[in-house]
């Protein structure tokens, strides 16, 4: 270890950590955003969740570097490959978990809502989501830290992130710069975790503290694994 | 004539069902032709086993589930005309499991409705927490979430939810089947003491026939599949069971409970034998009564005595000084029914029930002679209007 490595580099290892989260979040909001209404349709109609769910787990089974190559042509050897690649697999976490949440919605809590005179999307909007909330962003929180982990992956075709330090570090056989990216994209992803848990902390002041069972503990909360 | 019937509640139907079918695409049939009317300002309860159509009945009134065939005219207009929202928002409903908001406070849930209805939020919360003091909850729960509170408390704020927007009708689904006995018992209560003051048209859900007779007007009993076995006063379901069905139904008590709704203030009194703490053992025993009742210098009764307790005592020995052999309980003459004068003697040492006035002092005892009396005769007087509201009706309940 070259602890001098690190000041002499400052510049340099600021600039790529900014660009890996910067790969990072954006494909997992991004991929937020398609969610959504992909999970609300999926969940209202049922028919429509099987097939959703086939079409994303053969994205998700794609090799995400086989993945950019093909979007290569369409796009050249740039940030918006590897933020399409990102965003593409974001979904197969996001996606169920926004359906998990809204099945996870209590029966009576829908019924009421509805005896009560609330209209099907003032309902989705003012008491479904809000309640799905938590199981959303558990999805999320996933959805960001892999596309974290995955964006260094997009050196490989040139576009930068904290995966230079991998490559770089391998190829000149120097073991400080690797240690150095593999410290920065775990300390990344804890610091996006974090910011999430706060997050959901402040969008559901109603959750009850550590107990969180009568709203998500039914669901089991899909955690995707790479392949 | 359409706002006499909300405002007065005095004759007219609120809610009427009129041939009203609910058939599922296999066949099988939740509701049968049901011919109901709810007259304004009562609690109309429907109640039978599971399966019986009575939750499907109530949900069609508030349009979540649609009938097949038949019609339900809501103060004269049918349901289905309009918009579904904006009948829901005029009829309060309150289910077994509450359906409150999780993550909405109980002012907030209280205030659902009148804010869906445009009512600024400030002012709907100031009424929610009004709401919460007239179903017996502390206004300081206000901002507290539905998680932290009791079942029995939520409840009362489904309860509060369901007012808030001052509806004249009020759908009730087993409201009060998910808490505990002492719990529900307290919420029935606080239901009947609301409905004395709001005069709402309730129509409520229930498989315990015990509820349907302790909060309801008239009593709406449902066979399987959604035929009506008989609809009637809760002491007529009792007293004149249509078929041995009602009769197995409303339970192989039916004799006892019905004397619920028989006021003992008919029921002759014997004036004695009771004595005040300066009477001897000598006067008490005098009459040769094998049973003494006892009372204090307030006039309230201490307790029976037997006679074999007072001769073994000094003849000349104060009342006052002699212990009770035993107490039982006590009716109030003017409020109470001939069940508890009934209860009262059964639980006495003597065998009869003491009769107090509303201080609880002593105004005399009824004898198990005199409570038979007065039962038959509320019996016969009760059989006889029964009859005389037939002939005037019609013809006997479906």
């Amino acid at each position: 270890m070259m602890w001098s490595w690190i000041p002499s580099n400052g510049a340099m290892i600021w600039q790529l950590t900014r660009e890996n989260a910067y790969l990072g979040v954006i494909p997992a909001l991004i991929g937020l955003v398609i969610s959504l209404p992909l999970g609300i349709i999926a969940a209202r109609w049922r028919w429509f969740y099987p097939p959703v769910l086939t079409v994303i787990n053969v994205i998700y089974a794609v090799p995400s570097l086989a993945l950019f190559i093909a979007l290569i042509p369409a796009f050249g050897l740039t940030d918006t490959t590897v933020i399409i690649a990102l965003t593409t697999f974001s979904l197969c976490v996001i996606v169920p978990n926004v359906v998990a949440g809204l099945r996870a919605v209590p029966a009576p809590v829908r019924q009421a809502a509805t005896a009560m005179g609330y209209g099907p999307l003032r309902r989705l909007i003012t008491i479904e989501l809000p309640l799905a909330a938590p199981v959303i962003i558990a999805g999320l929180r996933v959805g960001v830290v892999s596309s974290i982990s995955m964006a260094s992956l997009g050196q490989l075709i040139g576009v930068s992130s904290l995966g230079y330090l991998f490559i770089d570090g391998l190829q000149r056989s120097f073991p400080t710069e690797i240690y150095v990216g593999l410290v920065l994209v775990i300390a990344l992803a804890l610091i996006c975790d974090l910011i999430l848990v706060l997050v959901r902390r402040a969008l559901t002041p109603w959750q009850p503290g550590r107990d969180r069972r009568r709203v998500v503990a039914k669901v089991p909360v899909p955690v995707a694994v790479r392949p | 004539m359409v706002h006499d019937t909300l405002l007065g509640g005095l004759g007219g139907n609120l809610i009427t069902f009129e041939r009203v079918t609910k058939e599922y695409p296999d066949g099988t049939k939740a509701v049968d032709a049901l011919d109901l009317e709810v007259p304004a300002g009562k609690t109309m309860v429907l109640v039978g086993p599971s399966g019986c159509g009575k939750t499907t009945s109530l949900r069609m009134v508030n349009r979540l589930v649609e009938p097949t065939s038949g019609r339900i005219l809501l103060d004269g207009k049918d349901v289905r005309e309009g918009n579904p929202a904006h009948l829901r928002r005029g009829i309060g409903y309150v289910i077994q499991q509450t359906g409150l908001f999780p993550h909405r406070t109980i002012e907030d849930n209280i205030a659902t409705v009148p804010v869906l209805n445009g009512q600024p939020r400030a002012r709907a919360r100031a009424r929610a927490r009004e709401l919460l003091t007239l179903v017996g909850l502390e206004p300081s729960l206000a901002r507290r979430y539905p998680h932290q509170l009791s079942g029995g408390q939520q409840q009362r704020v489904g309860v509060a939810r369901a007012l808030a927007a001052d509806p004249p009708v009020l759908l009730m689904d087993e409201p009060f089947s998910a808490v505990d006995p002492i719990v529900r018992a307290s919420l029935q209560d606080q239901l009947i003491a609301l409905q004395t003051e709001l005069h709402k048209t309730i129509v409520l859900v229930t498989h315990d026939i015990e509820e349907a007779i302790k909060v309801g007007d008239i009593v709406a009993l449902f066979r399987p599949h959604g035929v009506l076995a008989q609809v009637g006063a809760p002491e007529r379901l009792l007293g004149e069971p249509a078929d041995d069905y009602v009769a197995d139904f409303v339970g192989f008590d039916r004799g006892i409970r019905r004397l619920s709704f028989f006021p003992a203030e008919n029921l002759a009194l014997t004036s004695g034998p009771f004595f005040g703490g300066d009477a001897t053992v000598a006067q008490a025993t005098a009459g040769g009564q094998p049973w003494v009742l006892m009372t204090g210098s307030d006039g309230k009764a201490r307790g029976w005595v037997s006679a074999a307790t007072l001769g073994a005592l000094p003849g000349d020995t104060p009342l006052a000084q002699v212990p009770a052999d035993g107490f039982g309980h006590t009716f109030t003459a003017g409020t109470d029914t001939l069940r508890a004068a009934l209860d009262a003697a059964v639980l006495s040492p003597a065998g009869e029930a003491i009769a107090v006035d509303g201080d609880g002092r002593v105004l005399g005892v009824a004898t198990f002679d005199q409570l038979r009396t007065a039962i038959q005769a509320a019996d016969a007087a009760d059989t006889a209007s029964a009859a005389r509201a037939r002939a005037g009706a019609g013809g006997p309940p479906a």
